[in-house]
């Protein structure tokens, strides 16, 4: 059997996963109930079902209907990459269970981890990952190091994973961008947001 | 006749003061800046600023946001007629003549018959929902349980009907979208799904987060990937005003937009977008020189532009009336409402007609700002473009994080925005469609609760769906178009149309 169109085998199998995942947990986790008196594993079963197949028909037609004038789906990474990647969280999460750091500290430095891998192995998901990681920098590092650092690894780190990257351009773009978070979110709209690293105020 | 009147006078008494005219003008200014701009939309804008709507009243921040999706309108094709690249996706077919006309040294005309059509547009439509609305409302008011629910499916298959691509996938995403919004505490047992001992998660997933992943980070990746380029039409614009043959031809197009747009407006899935691609098409099959049509006619852009102004505003219809959003800008307002505290749904009108009439003149009022404002600042605006984007992205996303930290002060939103915004990623290279996920996360937990309602009254007989007229009538609607698209005849002619447009 080949496969016709990547694009709908994957999102076919995705779906499938996914209705599964919901329609599995649903019925070993909550109660079912009756059609008069739902129970919270009701509604969930039916829609992860329903999803399940709907994977099943897209999955069913991508390896016997011939696509027409599909575009070959570039993806730069893989199904194992994903899985490395989720992983690496997971191992990290059950570390900071176990020896008792914060939860916090594991997604930073799962986060990190998953960047430098990206950017020696994975070049071209570099966007995507920088992009998604500097958001994700900036929500953990708020708290303990302030609005300040925090936009520095936003700023920094996105800017990174574009297509040209000046050291100078960039901090200038930084600095533009603080104090109008200063003045504008902090200042005018007051939201409590610590500027600087904790210990320093 | 009388009513309509007295309800526009109110709505204009409330859109008129200084702190509305004020909050009018910064939505108009800053949807045209993110219509302008392209790679960031007025989905994730509106969900980057709705975190900040929480200080305003509720008055104030749907007016506000209002003017940033019909203000993007107006935005788009000034990007779409001057750069040819459309600042809005409902602004793609504005480009085919539109940049024609520029390069012709029409670009003045072009934009002013944009701006003049869209205005046309926007007043129509505010009258068309000030007269359609209330009885529309008086409707929903008797609809039950299972009316509601049959009207939700309704919507979410029309609105997978008319989204771009494969249909399946699109419902597969309207049903991902259900289960999504079930996450968090269920209302009826209390007890928590989906939440994996994640205390965060047990309040569900913000659909705000969700909305800023998918159509916000995703975007700006998808952006980033394809190498900039962006020549910018340099030359002057001047002779703004239109000749007198430019209004002759395009008078009977702007018409015909207005009407075709403000129907499919109404049509849940609608708005903008498919407002703008059914006005061209149009345009193109009633006009006696077709072959004009991408070489510069300016019906070509009248039609268009006028059209998805006017579908922008009448997708407000089932949103005041029924609580149903039609699109994800919608499905938005309703969090706007939400946030405010207000239940959206029929009663609104009559609870609050200070905020349905208000911001309903202050559409009018906001359309004629555009019109005033806009066509001097055309420079500015051209001159936004040749920021580059390198330097555009990171302050995008500095708002983006800000308003998504500043949702509850916790880190984990930003976290799970990164894992939505992933996930757009990869919806959007297997050619799965946001939006029909984003309605089907905000209609959810409404779905079951109306289904569990109905089938408490029906003692469990799930026949009630169909013994109700007015619920059998939005299943069997739903069914029948199931069908129709089905066919292996309309589904070609479905891809060929979307494929043509897009």
């Amino acid at each position: 059997m080949k496969i016709k169109s990547q694009k709908d085998f994957w999102s076919g199998l995705m779906f499938i996963g996914s209705g599964l995942f919901f329609l599995l947990w649903a019925i070993i986790h909550y109660q079912m109930g009756t059609a008069v008196r739902m129970g919270p594993a009701y509604f969930p079963t039916m829609l992860g079902g329903l999803l399940t197949v709907l994977g099943v028909f897209i999955l069913a037609e991508s390896v016997m209907m011939e696509p027409e004038g599909e575009k070959t789906l570039t993806i730069p990474f893989n199904i194992i990459d994903i899985l490395i990647t989720v992983a690496i969280y997971v191992v990290l999460g059950l570390a900071a269970h176990w020896i008792g750091f914060s939860t916090d500290w594991a997604i930073v430095i799962s986060t990190l981890i998953v960047s430098v891998l990206t950017v020696m192995y994975r070049p071209d998901a570099k966007g995507l990952v920088l992009i998604t990681a500097a958001t994700v920098a900036y929500g953990y590092l708020m708290k303990p190091l302030g609005l300040v650092v925090a936009t520095a690894a936003l700023v920094f780190i996105s800017a990174f994973g574009g297509h040209e990257f000046k050291w100078r351009e960039v901090a200038v773009l930084y600095i533009i961008l603080i104090i109008f978070s200063v003045l504008v979110f902090v200042k005018g709209l007051t939201l409590p947001f610590p500027l600087w690293p904790e210990y320093f105020s | 006749m009388e009513q309509i009147l007295h309800n526009l006078v109110i709505g204009f008494g409330v859109a008129v003061t200084p702190i509305h005219l004020f909050y009018a003008l910064v939505g108009c200014l800053l949807g045209t800046l993110i219509g302008v701009l392209p790679g960031i939309g007025p989905v994730a804008t509106i969900a980057m600023l709705l975190p900040i709507t929480f200080n305003l009243s509720p008055v104030a921040a749907l007016i506000m946001l209002a003017g940033i999706y019909y203000g993007a309108q107006y935005g788009g094709s000034t990007t779409a007629i001057l750069v040819n690249i459309p600042g809005e996706s409902s602004s793609v077919v504005t480009c085919l003549d539109g940049y024609q006309m520029a390069r012709q040294g029409r670009a003045g005309p072009a934009l002013a018959v944009a701006a003049l059509g869209s205005f046309f547009a926007g007043c129509v439509a505010t009258l068309i929902i000030a007269v359609a609305a209330p009885p529309l409302a008086e409707v929903a008011l008797k609809f039950g349980p299972a009316e509601y629910f049959s009207l939700m499916v309704f919507g979410l298959i029309a609105a997978t009907v008319l989204a771009h691509g494969s249909l399946i996938k699109a419902i597969a995403m309207v049903v991902w979208g259900l289960l999504f919004g079930l996450v968090g505490t269920d209302v009826n047992s209390g007890v928590l799904r989906f939440t994996f001992g994640v205390p965060e998660l047990s309040d569900g997933i913000g659909f705000v987060i969700v909305a800023m992943g998918m159509f916000g980070t995703a975007e700006i990746v998808a952006n980033i990937e394809m190498k900039e380029k962006r020549e910018i039409f340099t030359s002057k614009v001047k002779n703004l005003w239109p000749t007198k043959d430019d209004f002759k031809n395009s008078w009977a197009a702007v018409l015909r937009g207005t009407a075709l747009g403000s129907m499919l407006g109404i049509l849940p899935g609608g708005g903008a977008l498919l407002a703008s691609f059914g006005a061209y098409s149009l345009e193109k099959k009633v006009s006696k020189h077709p072959e004009k049509f991408g070489k510069g006619a300016i019906e070509g852009v009248a039609g268009p532009e006028s059209a998805n102004n006017a579908g922008a505003q009448t997708s407000f219809i089932p949103m005041l009336t029924l609580g149903i959003p039609s699109n994800a800008v919608m499905a938005l307002m309703i969090g706007a409402l939400m946030i405010q505290g207000i239940a959206p749904g029929p009663q609104v009108m009559n609870e609050k007609p200070e905020l349905f009439w208000g911001l309903i003149a202050s559409m009018w009022v906001g359309n004629l700002m555009l019109v005033v404002l806009n066509l001097p600042l055309i420079g500015m605006w051209v001159k936004l473009l040749t920021v580059p984007y390198r330097y555009l992205y990171p302050s995008i996303l500095v708002f983006m994080a800000i308003g998504v930290y500043s949702l509850s002060n916790n880190p984990f939103d930003v976290l799970i925005m990164g894992v939505f915004g992933v996930l757009g990623y990869i919806c959007a290279k297997l050619e799965c469609e946001p939006a029909p996920m984003i309605l089907g996360f905000i209609l959810g937990p409404l779905m079951e609760e109306n289904l569990r309602r109905a089938m408490l009254l029906s003692r469990g007989d799930p026949t009630v769906f169909f013994t109700k007229p007015i619920s059998a009538g939005f299943m069997i609607a739903s069914i029948a178009l199931l069908v129709v698209v089905a066919l292996p005849a309309i589904r070609k002619k479905r891809e060929e149309v979307f494929v043509e447009e897009g």
